[in-house]
């Protein structure tokens, strides 16, 4: 019975933070997306996810106004981020699955920052997905 | 000679790929995902020694969902309940109480976000305090009896958290008694609904200085045909006794609800596959 319950403790352990918050089946995974030059219009540091909104120019110059979430506070914290990590005005490369539905948001991947810094997010960043960096 | 020198290379060559590798992968951010502080105390070896005889207090941390052990026994009228209720607060067709930053309620408190729980006592009572929400309850340990008739006319009202007594179960176990709870409240994150007349009873075992083991049991019988065994934890001791604050803002959770649930449409995307 003890060693059963153990196991079952470390499963949960290990796979439990996986899918505990969002299942992200809105999201599609098998590919990221890069978008360059893309500046910080609101950061928010909150429960139940941290968001980044950000404005990116197209190919034709037109201004896309998209949003983006990573993981809870608590979680990206571990990952290095901080509540001043990014400010509104901030210029940065993100890196971003988007939504299925094709809206301009998604689960980031990862950020980089002006100086070259780079925040993954806590729970796709550090998946290894087929055509990361391509863009 | 030359082949000593050519010796030399090769091993100089080689110490020097290895340092040109070992430095890349500094260089590199980290692949692996950082652990938890419970994910760590969780593979550490424990170093605090045997259990201080009845007593909690201090600061634990815990995982972010429990176990679940038993399958709920629904009833009939559970089952139309739990029918009602839609799970996943990131999903745009949820009713979950949690997606609009209502009180968790007990037990909720004790199976979602259990990141943190500390005890304190105090004369007469024992204060669990919840980090996620900074919830605070009142666990009476002076030998009253938990009150009847909680929410019938005359009777005591039924609240958020409800009414608890504990006592030692020896002297390494302490077991609370929850009453009096309102049914606003699911019981966990997967939907499963109580009535008013639901007891919980939650047994903390003291494993040793540093492991904390509780077991969550559910009785309602209006909702569930017995009672059962809904959730275990292990709850680790945090060295530094030092705790976070999260908490659920609503301001917060409806900017979440517009920027990114309701674009990102989790319910349409399902509907795809």
């Amino acid at each position: 019975m003890k060693p059963c319950f153990l196991i079952l403790l470390a499963f949960f352990m290990v796979c439990v933070p996986v899918f505990a918050h969002h299942g992200n089946t809105a999201y599609d995974t098998s590919k990221v997306v890069v978008l360059k030059g893309a500046t910080v219009t609101k950061y928010v540091w909150a429960n139940p996810h941290v968001i980044i909104t950000f404005d990116v120019k197209d190919d034709k110059g037109n201004v896309q106004h998209w949003s983006a979430e990573a993981g809870t506070p608590q979680t990206v914290i571990l990952a290095g981020w901080s509540k001043t990590s990014v400010a509104p005005g901030d210029v940065i490369t993100v890196y971003i699955f988007q939504a299925k539905t094709g809206n301009p948001v998604g689960r980031l991947n990862k950020i980089v920052l002006a100086d070259g810094t780079e925040l993954k997010d806590s729970a796709l960043g550090y998946r290894e997905t087929e055509g990361e960096g391509k863009q | 000679m030359p082949a000593n020198v050519t010796r030399m290379n090769i091993a100089l060559t080689a110490l020097l790929a290895m340092e040109l590798v070992a430095s890349a992968q500094d260089k590199k951010a980290p692949t692996q995902r950082p652990q938890t502080l419970y994910q760590k105390l969780m593979a550490a070896p424990n170093t605090g020694g045997p259990a201080p005889r009845r007593d909690l207090a201090g600061s634990w941390t815990g995982p972010l969902t429990p176990m679940y052990v038993d399958k709920p026994p629904l009833t009939q009228a559970g089952e139309k309940l739990f029918k009602m209720n839609t799970p996943d607060p990131f999903s745009p067709s949820s009713n979950d109480p949690w997606g609009v930053c209502d009180p968790f309620g007990f037990p909720r408190s004790a199976t979602t976000e259990t990141r943190g729980i500390s005890f304190a006592q105090m004369p007469g009572r024992t204060v669990i305090m919840t980090q996620y929400g900074r919830i605070w309850r009142t666990v009476w340990m002076d030998g009253r009896e938990l009150p009847k008739n909680v929410g019938a006319k005359g009777g005591p009202d039924t609240t958020w958290y409800g009414y608890s007594v504990g006592h030692w179960d020896g002297d390494y176990t302490f077991v609370v008694n929850t009453t009096g709870l309102d049914d606003k409240t699911w019981i966990d994150r997967r939907g499963y609904p109580h009535s008013t007349d639901l007891r919980v009873e939650e047994r903390y075992t003291r494993v040793d200085h540093d492991t904390l083991d509780l077991t969550l049991t559910i009785d309602d019988p209006k909702v569930y045909s017995k009672p059962f065994v809904l959730a275990k934890s292990r709850f680790k001791w945090i060295p530094s006794q030092e705790d976070e604050e999260q908490m659920c803002v609503p301001s917060e959770a409806i900017e979440y609800r517009k920027l990114i649930v309701v674009p990102a449409d989790q319910d349409q995307a399902k509907d795809k596959k």
